[in-house]
């Protein structure tokens, strides 16, 4: 009996020599580091005239595995999927443009912030919308699951009028715009100048900015695994202080550099 | 390794919103029905036509609808006939791409069933000096929808499945956009797709035993 509990023990032991290796010992010892990159978000995330990926998001995730010393995997993620998967494991680490509001923080865990987003409105020309005040009563729309479409949904329902839709991916939002299925838009506003320069979209013009609070985006990665957190709280750092943050920003998006702290308080 | 707490409590106190959702998605399922059913038997009477062009127009619906994806008909009648100027809402597009989903595959079963039906009942009626709209009104068609009654109610299971595609088009209130907006709020994906598998499975199920309960009481012999 005693033997067997031995045995036992022995070969549970034997069977799991992953079991203390946490997230961060995993990419490591694979080689490979799996990134969510939303990648109809330009410039955030796109694909060239090859179909390759490329964005801000993307460079910021070959940054990441060349700094662990492993090969980086763009995992393409619409915005309703990022968090599907990372849960189900096909990725390690969102590099996503994902806002680290505190609801969402109580299911997965969200770096400081790697980016800042200031918010524009962009409208149907024609449609009579010249700022944010204007929309009040239109259709208006977003990317759902976004910052800015929760944000625009509250404030559709503050007015009492118009109307809210989402759309699953920005792409859409600016196809319907260009339409003329909604009259404007609330995105960030370093995609909405890069939607309208494309010329994919005719007909649609960047108008001015809404009142929204900067959307800070985070990293995020499993809500436990505090040694990959850290890791990646101090590459953000990182980045900034070796001035690549504002290098990757003069490429992708160009202008003000946006502050990633927040005067007055910690973190 | 599948690495996630589920916190039900958060997600079962949005039931009372996915619930209205899921009446909303009932509403566009019957509704897509009837105009389906509508649409089909017009596109059997146009296939059993000697018109060239309404056969033709007919053979054009039920080909369409049936191999092309639900996901791209319902895109279509948003994005699609958006590029043409013509915008329906989120819910209009919905509706119009099921109803022709629906039209071609109903179409497809009463002209299946229209062959289960033998020549010398149009040949009866007509002996019996009805003219032959009418053997047909009277005599053929109540029992083509006999026949293709259970065949049609697949059909209308796969319309309340098929609403869950909405979400493409802007789609906000029925049950699977709610079920998208609450995830998107909270991230509690897998909560609130599981319940909202749950709704699903409860309302096609609940179709369709009310329609075998309806079957049974109506064409007994």
């Amino acid at each position: 009996m005693k033997t067997a509990v031995v045995a036992g023990l022995l070969a549970a032991t034997c069977l799991s020599p992953a079991a203390h290796a946490d997230a961060l010992d995993d990419i490591i010892s694979s080689g490979t580091l799996r990134c969510a990159v939303v990648l109809d978000f330009p410039p955030m995330g796109s694909r060239d005239a090859d179909n390759n990926p490329i964005g801000f998001d993307v460079d910021y995730c070959n940054d990441l595995a060349a700094a662990l010393g492993v090969e980086a995997e763009i995992v393409e993620t619409p915005f309703p999927e990022r968090i599907p998967a990372l849960m189900s494991g096909r990725v390690d680490v969102g590099v996503a443009s994902t806002s680290d509001t505190l609801e969402r923080a109580k299911t997965v865990g969200m770096t400081i912030p790697y980016f800042a987003f200031q918010m524009a409105v962009t409208a149907k020309d024609g449609a009579g919308v010249a700022s944010f005040e204007d929309m009040k009563g239109k259709t208006v729309g977003a990317t759902a699951g976004t910052y800015e479409a929760i944000a625009l949904e509250e404030q559709v329902k503050e007015w009492g009028e118009g109307t809210f839709r989402p759309y699953q991916t920005q792409a859409d939002v600016f196809l319907a715009l260009s339409q003329g299925q909604i009259d404007a838009t609330v995105s960030t506003s370093t995609v909405a100048q890069a939607n309208v320069k494309t010329g994919n979209f005719p007909g649609i013009s960047v108008v001015g900015s809404a009142p929204f609070d900067t959307d800070y985006v985070a990293l995020f990665a499993m809500r436990e695994e505090y040694g990959l957190l850290n890791y990646l709280n101090l590459f953000i750092n990182q980045q900034v202080r070796t001035g690549r943050y504002a290098e990757l920003y003069e490429k992708w998006v160009g202008g003000d550099l946006p502050d990633l702290t927040v005067p007055g308080t910690y973190r | 390794m599948f690495n996630y707490t589920f916190r039900w409590n958060q997600a079962l106190n949005a039931l009372p919103q996915m619930l209205d959702g899921a009446l909303v998605t009932l509403q566009i399922a019957l509704l897509s029905m009837v105009i389906g059913v509508a649409v089909a038997v017009a596109l059997t009477l146009f296939r059993l036509s000697g018109n060239r062009v309404l056969r033709a127009i007919a053979a054009t619906w039920v080909e369409l609808a049936r191999n092309t994806p639900a996901l791209f008909q319902i895109y279509m009648a948003h994005f699609g006939l958006g590029a043409f100027g013509i915008h329906l809402s989120p819910y209009a597009s919905l509706l119009a791409g099921i109803a022709f989903n629906n039209a071609g595959y109903l179409a497809e079963n009463f002209r299946g069933a229209l062959k289960a039906i033998p020549d010398t009942q149009t040949r009866a009626a007509r002996s019996l000096g009805m003219p032959a709209g009418q053997a047909f009104r009277l005599i053929v068609m109540p029992q083509m929808f006999r026949v293709a009654f259970l065949p049609a109610t697949n059909q209308m299971v796969w319309a309340i499945l098929m609403t869950s595609l909405g979400v493409t088009v802007g789609m906000n209130t029925d049950l699977a956009g709610i079920t998208q907006e609450l995830n998107a709020r909270s991230f509690r994906t897998f909560e609130f797709f599981a319940i909202a598998a749950v709704i699903y499975y409860v309302i096609a199920k609940a179709v369709t035993l009310a329609a075998q309960a309806f079957a049974w009481r109506m064409f007994r012999y």
